[in-house]
């Protein structure tokens, strides 16, 4: 059925105006410093821990430190022009993200938020109006919030109309929207469905102290449990390199059940959702060697060997597949372009910059600790969104 | 004890105890039954460390969730003799359950569920009235396993008359034949509780026409979901009938596709499901350990009909509880439950979608 909503301006009016800026441009600087302030006073905050990270990331003492990663050549550099943000329907503060990410690079922005009513969503709105009447009158013409579900003129308009398309979701999803085309001078910049997956070193785990085990839990459920398991970024399969050690592993999988019991709402969904799927891949899937139940908050299952198609083997809601492996090698062969974070515990960064770099591996494009699954940054998907979202003037 | 063999069993004629021993023996021995007929099913019981030799009480054997009949296809006969598939499409999801049977399942079916519907329609077939449209209609509205129900309960019927036409409207004029045709003796009503409300409860010009169904037995089934936000459920709904027809002996039943045969009626005193000699009911917590008596979590269902796939032990995805029966008449016929249906779906986070 293709019925029309309306569109509902959650930030700005209709109409859209073109108007660039330099990238890291004071003016955003100051609008993001005040905006992170702003959420900062916000009574819900410590509801909602994705808010504040939201704020500490667009604090300026962060935002300075993002400027020099920047491109350090002499060549100048203006926003794109208009950006069309579609954003993911299930994170509520991706929005806030990719505006940053567009403003900061000098853009006016049209940014679609999803249609379901997130309270983060609000929030961050809300703060955006706030500061923009108080002090930000300059650049209010760069910043429309949108919300809606389906209007897929509305969608073909601001396609035609925009320099850079930025779309965050699903492969399907991406699809449909490609349908509607862009202005020949125009891009799309879309992340799409990735894999992901993690490595843990056994041997250094073993050696690990009582604390930083306990840490180390902590920032794997992180990763995971806080967005069941169903970021691109969270990890679907887990590497053991080192000596087998069945009591590590397990010892491990306990200590993050006793986190997640305190911590996570498991529901009937995830419940039914988990056991299912075992079942299925049990009845399926000759590959499967084990698995184990730490009630129904997690599931791990044995592989018997590494699958062809691995990025297949994915789980939701704390459904994990694990493989012990001596060398980081042997993983080489099944690593693809969907292949996006690798995180990983006990390792160098020497180690794991080698074993991509000397082998050309054709995949994974982040290399991070555990803990850091979900941080985005300007570094995205193997893009300098930097790079992408502004444009070079070649003056010679 | 013959597996197929269900001729000597009445459904409410042991007591607990006996049946109780009766039935966890003959789950045990599908068990056995189906780990030898189906790989799958073996290999399903492997990975779980299930030890075949031992017999176990009924919550310790490994069920298989709903949703597997829907991606995996379960039988324990070889494919030739695959008499006839039923689908159902279930609520929610696209992809449709696949229910193999063979001619000896098929026929238990039948026998099982004329053994219990004859509990309450009595022994003789009567004249029947089906809320429904002709399922050779092919109506989009009932899938497959909605015609499965219709012909499955038709054999308890004569003179059968579908009260909605090919436009989905009432047929009157059959109505009026049926009514005045069989005035004087007991009739049977049959179909989905959604269109009973719908067609019978909601319709207006039905009232105007004063029609008495007081000589009526109504069997309905389905859920209660599409009702909900009209705020409509099991007692509104027979207080309505009764109000507007005069009908009074309304039953709800409960089932599932993968059981079928073995359905539960409720109990005309409390309006709980029952179990019979045919089935039995569990309830699990979320982490599906056996809840405290009483209280509400997954729905377990357990029927000893299934021989030519393995759904005697299934773990659904509906919502219910066990009912402290012993104060009720049905306490000598078995386990009382209620069915909330299903949990609504939980959002995922994550960031795959885009609406």
């Amino acid at each position: 059925m293709s019925q029309t909503d309306k569109i509902n301006y959650l930030v700005g009016k209709e109409g859209l105006k073109r108007e660039i800026l330099d990238p890291f441009n004071e003016k955003i600087i100051n609008f993001f410093s005040d905006l992170s302030k702003q959420i900062m006073k916000d009574k819900s905050l410590s509801k909602y821990p994705d808010l504040m990270a939201f704020a500490f990331f667009c604090r300026k003492a962060n935002l300075k430190n993002l400027k020099n990663k920047l491109d350090q050549s002499k060549l100048k550099r203006l926003g794109l022009g208009i950006l069309f943000h579609i954003t993911p329907s299930n994170i509520p503060t991706n929005f806030a993200y990719s505006l940053l990410f567009g403003l900061i690079n000098g853009n006016t922005n049209l940014v679609k938020v999803p249609s379901q009513e997130f309270e983060q969503v609000n929030i961050i709105c809300k703060c955006i109006k706030q500061i923009i009447k108080k002090k930000h009158q300059s650049i209010k013409n760069m910043i429309k919030v949108v919300r809606y579900k389906n209007n897929d003129a509305f969608t073909k308009k601001i396609s035609q109309l925009c320099d850079c398309r930025i779309i965050w979701g699903g492969d399907q999803s991406i699809e449909k929207i490609r349908s509607f085309t862009l202005n020949p001078n125009s891009l799309d910049l879309s992340f799409a469905d990735r894999f992901s997956l993690c490595i843990i070193n056994t041997d250094k785990l073993a050696q690990l102290s009582k604390e930083k085990f306990k840490k180390l839990i902590y920032d794997f459920y992180n990763d995971t449990f806080v967005v069941d398991q169903n970021a691109c970024s969270s990890p679907h399969l887990i590497l053991w390199k080192g000596k087998k050690n069945e009591n590590l592993k397990k010892f491990f999988w306990t200590s993050l059940n006793k986190l997640v019991k305190i911590k996570y709402d498991l529901n009937h969904t995830a419940a039914v959702d988990k056991y299912s799927e075992l079942c299925k891949i049990i009845l399926q899937d000759d590959k499967i060697e084990n698995f184990q139940r730490y009630s129904n908050n997690i599931y791990t299952i044995d592989l018997k060997r590494l699958p062809n198609k691995l990025d297949d083997y994915r789980g939701k809601w704390g459904f994990f597949y694990q493989f012990d492996i001596s060398k980081i090698k042997e993983i080489q062969k099944y690593i693809n372009k969907k292949f996006q974070t690798l995180t990983y515990f006990g390792f160098s960064k020497k180690e794991l910059n080698n074993f991509i770099f000397d082998n050309k591996i054709d995949g994974i494009d982040r290399i991070v600790p555990i803990g850091q699954a979900l941080d985005i940054d300007f570094y995205w998907d193997g893009y300098d969104i930097n790079k992408i979202l502004s444009r070079i003037v070649d003056v010679r | 004890m013959n597996l197929y063999n269900f001729s000597n069993l009445e459904p409410f004629n042991l007591n607990k105890e006996k049946k109780e021993f009766f039935f966890k023996n003959r789950i045990n021995q599908l068990t056995v039954f189906h780990s030898k007929r189906s790989y799958l099913y073996k290999r399903f019981l492997k990975k779980f460390n299930y030890q075949l030799k031992k017999v176990n009480s009924i919550d310790q054997i490994p069920f298989l969730p709903a949703r597997t009949f829907k991606e995996i296809d379960l039988m324990s006969v070889s494919k030739k003799d695959i008499f006839k598939t039923i689908m159902s499409s279930g609520t929610t999801g696209t992809q449709s359950s696949k229910i193999y049977l063979d001619k000896k399942n098929a026929q238990n079916q039948v026998l099982v569920l004329n053994k219990i519907v004859k509990t309450i329609l009595g022994n003789n077939r009567i004249p029947m009235l089906i809320i429904d449209k002709d399922p050779r209609f092919g109506s989009k509205n009932s899938f497959n396993a909605g015609a499965a129900a219709i012909y499955g309960f038709s054999i308890f019927g004569t003179n059968h008359t579908y009260l909605i036409n090919r436009n989905n409207e009432i047929d009157y004029k059959s109505l009026e034949q049926f009514i005045s045709k069989n005035k004087k003796q007991k009739i049977f009503i049959f179909g989905f509780t959604s269109l009973i409300y719908e067609y019978l409860i909601k319709n207006n010009s039905l009232k105007k026409k004063k029609i008495d169904l007081s000589n009526a037995i109504l069997l309905h089934g389905g859920g209660w979901k599409k009702m909900e936000s009209k705020k409509i459920n099991n007692s509104k709904f027979k207080i309505l009938l009764e109000n507007k027809f005069k009908l009074r002996k309304v039953y709800n039943y409960y089932g599932l596709v993968e059981q079928t045969g073995s359905i539960f009626l409720e109990c005309e005193k409390c309006s709980c499901f029952i179990t019979s000699i045919f089935s039995d009911i569990i309830i699990r917590d979320l982490h599906f350990n056996l809840v405290k008596k009483g209280d509400k979590g997954f729905i377990q269902l357990f029927s000893i009909l299934p021989t030519s796939y393995p759904g005697h032990n299934i773990l659904t995805e509906d919502v219910g509880k066990i009912i402290d029966n012993s104060k009720c008449i049905c306490a000598e016929k078995g386990k009382a439950f209620l069915v909330y249906g299903r949990m609504p779906r939980s959002e995922i986070r994550g960031c795959s979608d885009t609406i």
